[in-house]
């Protein structure tokens, strides 16, 4: 298992790896105007070289990215070009509000998911149909769009939920709850609709295999049938789907953030990837890669623990 | 089969929740009913500030903020005039090369360092030395001179008849000068300013929080006990934030305008952009068609700027001819109609020009600007010019604008001072003129506006209307700014800024 662990860790590393250099090479690319964009249109030559030399635009891109790793390495992530804030700062304060929302998305799209799926795929009959047809709505309407209706309805209209972020420093943790429900929702429904289809695929599967009958003919309860054999082998499809779910809301995050003004991740990659600015940029991509490994990671040893089989693979 | 009882539970629970959370919100909603005089007031910010490091001011949108924590040496009033603020006088001398300036001695900084001449001349020694986004503002200062304790003297490399202006702006700014240079005064500002900032309140991204500073000289600037910018980049944010009460006011666009009109909003209105084309390529270095002063006014004549208007803008702009602003002094009646729609003249035009067989014009595409870009296609495919719409700016553009790869473009431009715009558009200097054109007859009209001291704008008339004639640009209309406020604030316009200045905010009565 170790092995295993480690086996992962070191392929993950030689991910950020090559990742780190191809997005250092192409902003690298659309570098040669940061000094102007700084600086305005009224610059001078001069001012523009100062301004280049200062933020070490003179130099060979090898150069520059052996500084940038040698600094990553050693901690420091650089200071954003633009707003002068240091790069594991600006991280720092924005992670939490991006993670607290995609990680409560998640919990609440597994279990909402799965009962769904479960209920869809045991029933049959209209309960299933609901679902297939709600897995289509939910597959078709972006999130950006249910949560602009969201806040349209319960903030505007009827005053339930702030139409906009009010997290703050001393806040209460019923401000960050107000402000996070709206988004986490518009979140959530593409997950939980996408999710319960592939859950209750899955279920089905399994409960039309040759085990399910056995166990049905040595008398074992339906409900152990259900939650102790068939959920467990149904696991591995549902992780899968859920990791890639995870990893696809990290995208969709983003324009959510946006919409409610949300101090986390979205905003601050999006004003970063417009502007080149290369240290927050890289951060911000070092950051997601990251998640995006650790996830990885995470789903095979639920998937091992959840289901022998995969072990042994 | 139905559901086990965990399992039903889990699903009670989740949506209790759900529902409680809900609930729970109900004691924030709404606007609320104003009873008493507000002491606070919250502004959706358009952007987030870089640095508030007074040397990395920006004009625009960025100046709002910095007008919090810092007083500027000059004070611009709603409509554009200048008065004193740490400032009490200032002179020029018979050949506008040296501005003497006298300031005020009872002033004090928010970490206790004294406002003087020596305080003045470091703040704009360190704007000249610190290349921030506006240090052009004082390009033609050579040097600072400190006569005595509250007077400075300012020696011009050659006149700059926008310095006043400029240090109302960015340029004017006034940080302590313990602390100009350090790393705090980026992420804290520390000036003498009507408010200080809030910094525990303060959350990068999100919201920077000042409140009213005892003491402060002057209490007719400082109007509220708190104040708060909540950045708020997304047009959809703002308008939400707006009309749910959370802020009080804001700028929105004329679609998003409709919902605030819904809701009761009111709107302050002022015309600060002109969009169309530049015809750059005036020599026709690169696309011999634009270096013939008829295919320039044939373009012009292409457009029925009224409809365009109307339709692209929803009525909210003022159509015209001419790229300097209202309230430049250099704009005049006569120029703003100068190019009626008149398909026939403009075909005429072309012919007279030997382009009748047809012209092509390359521009880049401006995110944003697409319907622009389309109507602008259609009115010109009209009088046979084809408009080739080519792949999207990038954020080397105004690098692109500058290595001449354009010849023309469709952009909106600030309409700002007249010698402002003419260094922005016009003269050789100017990025918006990358080929450098210029004749004999026009660099004399703006030699005249540069040593023309307080006649500048009068003076600029000439060079406004040299451009028009010779259809430079075409312009198609002016935008109206649409700033959004509720009914617990009253707020004044400024001239030439989308968003006013922080003084002329203040309580409904």
């Amino acid at each position: 298992m170790i092995t295993f662990i480690l086996k992962r860790l070191g392929s993950g590393l030689v991910v950020l790896f090559a990742v780190s250099i191809l997005v250092f090479s192409l902003l690298y690319v659309s570098s040669g105007s940061i000094a102007r964009n700084i600086l305005g249109d009224q610059a001078t030559p001069e001012q523009l070289a100062v301004k280049e030399a200062e933020l070490g635009l003179d130099q060979s891109i090898i150069a520059r990215y052996i500084s940038w790793l040698t600094h990553a390495l050693s901690g420091d992530l650089g200071t954003s070009w633009f707003t002068s804030e240091p790069v594991a700062n600006a991280l720092a304060t924005r992670i939490p509000v991006t993670m607290t929302m995609v990680f409560t998305a998640m919990l609440l799209i597994s279990v909402i998911a799965t009962l769904i799926g479960v209920a869809a795929a045991v029933k049959r009959g209209w309960v299933d149909r609901i679902v297939q047809i709600g897995a289509i709505i939910g597959d078709s309407v972006p999130g950006f769009v249910i949560g602009i209706i969201l806040v349209t309805i319960l903030a505007i209209q009827m005053g339930m939920f702030p139409a906009t972020s009010t997290i703050s420093p001393g806040v209460g943790a019923d401000a960050w709850v107000l402000s996070l429900t709206l988004p986490v929702i518009a979140l959530l429904i593409n997950g939980v609709t996408g999710g319960a289809q592939q859950i209750r695929s899955a279920v089905i599967k399994q409960l039309e295999r040759d085990y399910v009958r056995t166990l049905r003919s040595r008398g074992i309860g339906e409900r152990e049938v259900l939650f102790k054999h068939v959920l467990r082998s149904a696991a591995p499809a549902g992780l899968t789907v859920l990791s890639l779910q995870l990893i696809g809301m990290l995208g969709g995050v983003v324009i959510i953030e946006q919409i409610f003004a949300l101090p986390g991740m979205g905003p601050l990659a999006v004003a970063a990837t417009g502007q080149s600015d290369q240290p927050v940029v890289m951060g911000v991509v070092m950051y997601t890669v990251v998640v995006v490994i650790v996830v990885n990671l995470i789903v095979d040893l639920l998937n091992g623990w959840l289901n022998p089989k995969v072990r042994v693979s | 089969m139905k559901l086990g009882p965990k399992a039903a539970a889990a699903a009670i629970t989740v949506s209790a929740a759900l529902a409680l959370t809900a609930c729970g919100g109900g004691a924030t909603g709404g606007a609320g009913t104003a009873a008493a005089k507000t002491t606070s007031l919250t502004l959706g910010a358009v952007q987030e500030i870089r640095s508030w490091d007074p040397a990395q001011a920006h004009v625009g949108h960025f100046l709002q903020p910095y007008q919090a924590a810092y007083d500027s040496l000059i004070l611009r009033e709603p409509d554009g005039k200048l008065s004193p603020m740490l400032a009490t006088e200032w002179k020029y001398n018979d050949t506008n090369t040296k501005l003497t300036v006298d300031l005020r001695t009872d002033v004090t900084f928010s970490d206790g360092a004294k406002f003087d001449a020596e305080a003045a001349k470091a703040n704009l020694d360190h704007f000249k030395t610190a290349n921030g986004p506006q240090m052009a503002q004082l390009t033609a200062v050579s040097d600072v001179k400190v006569v005595d304790a509250d007077t400075i003297e300012l020696n011009l490399k050659s006149p700059d008849p926008s310095l006043e202006f400029y240090l109302s702006q960015a340029a004017g700014l006034m940080g302590s000068p313990k602390a100009l240079g350090t790393e705090g005064i980026k992420t804290e500002p520390v000036g003498s300013g009507p408010y200080v900032m809030d910094k525990a309140a303060t959350v990068k991204d999100s919201q920077s929080v000042f409140t009213a500073r005892k003491d402060y000289w002057n209490k007719d600037l400082q109007k509220f006990e708190k104040v708060t910018f909540k950045t708020l980049i997304d047009l959809t944010a703002r308008t939400n934030a707006l009309v749910s009460g959370q802020v009080d006011a804001t700028l929105l666009d004329p679609k998003t305008g409709k919902q605030a009109d819904g809701a009761k909003m009111k709107l302050v209105s002022t015309e600060v952009d002109w969009q169309g084309l530049l015809l750059m390529d005036r020599d026709g270095t690169k696309n011999p068609a634009l270096g013939n002063v008829k295919v320039r006014q044939a373009i012009n004549y292409a457009f029925d700027r009224k409809t365009i208007v109307d339709q692209v803008l929803m009525g909210q702009g003022a159509p015209t001819s001419q790229p300097f602003g209202k309230a430049s002094g250099a704009w005049t009646e006569n120029l703003e109609n100068y190019y009626s729609y008149d398909p026939a003249k403009a075909k005429a035009l072309l012919k007279e020009a030997g382009y009748e067989t047809g012209v092509v014009l390359d521009v880049p595409a401006v995110p944003g600007f697409e319907t622009q870009l389309a109507v602008v296609k259609q009115q010109l495919s009209d009088i046979g010019i084809t408009l080739n719409v080519g792949a999207a700016i990038t954020n080397t553009y105004t690098t692109d604008i500058s290595a001449q790869k354009f010849t023309a473009i469709f952009f909106s431009l600030f309409q700002g001072e007249p010698w402002v715009a003419t260094n922005q558009i016009v003269s050789t200097k100017a990025l918006y003129n990358p080929f450098k054109n210029t004749t004999p007859e026009l660099q004399a009209k703006i030699d005249a506006v540069e040593h023309g001291g307080k006649d500048a704008g009068t003076l600029a008339q000439e060079v406004n209307k040299y451009v028009v004639e010779q259809a430079w640009f075409a312009p198609l209309y002016r935008v109206n700014q649409m700033y959004y406020h509720n009914s617990k604030i009253t707020v004044e316009p400024q001239v030439q800024q989308a968003v006013p200045s922080i003084y002329n905010y203040s309580p409904a009565k």
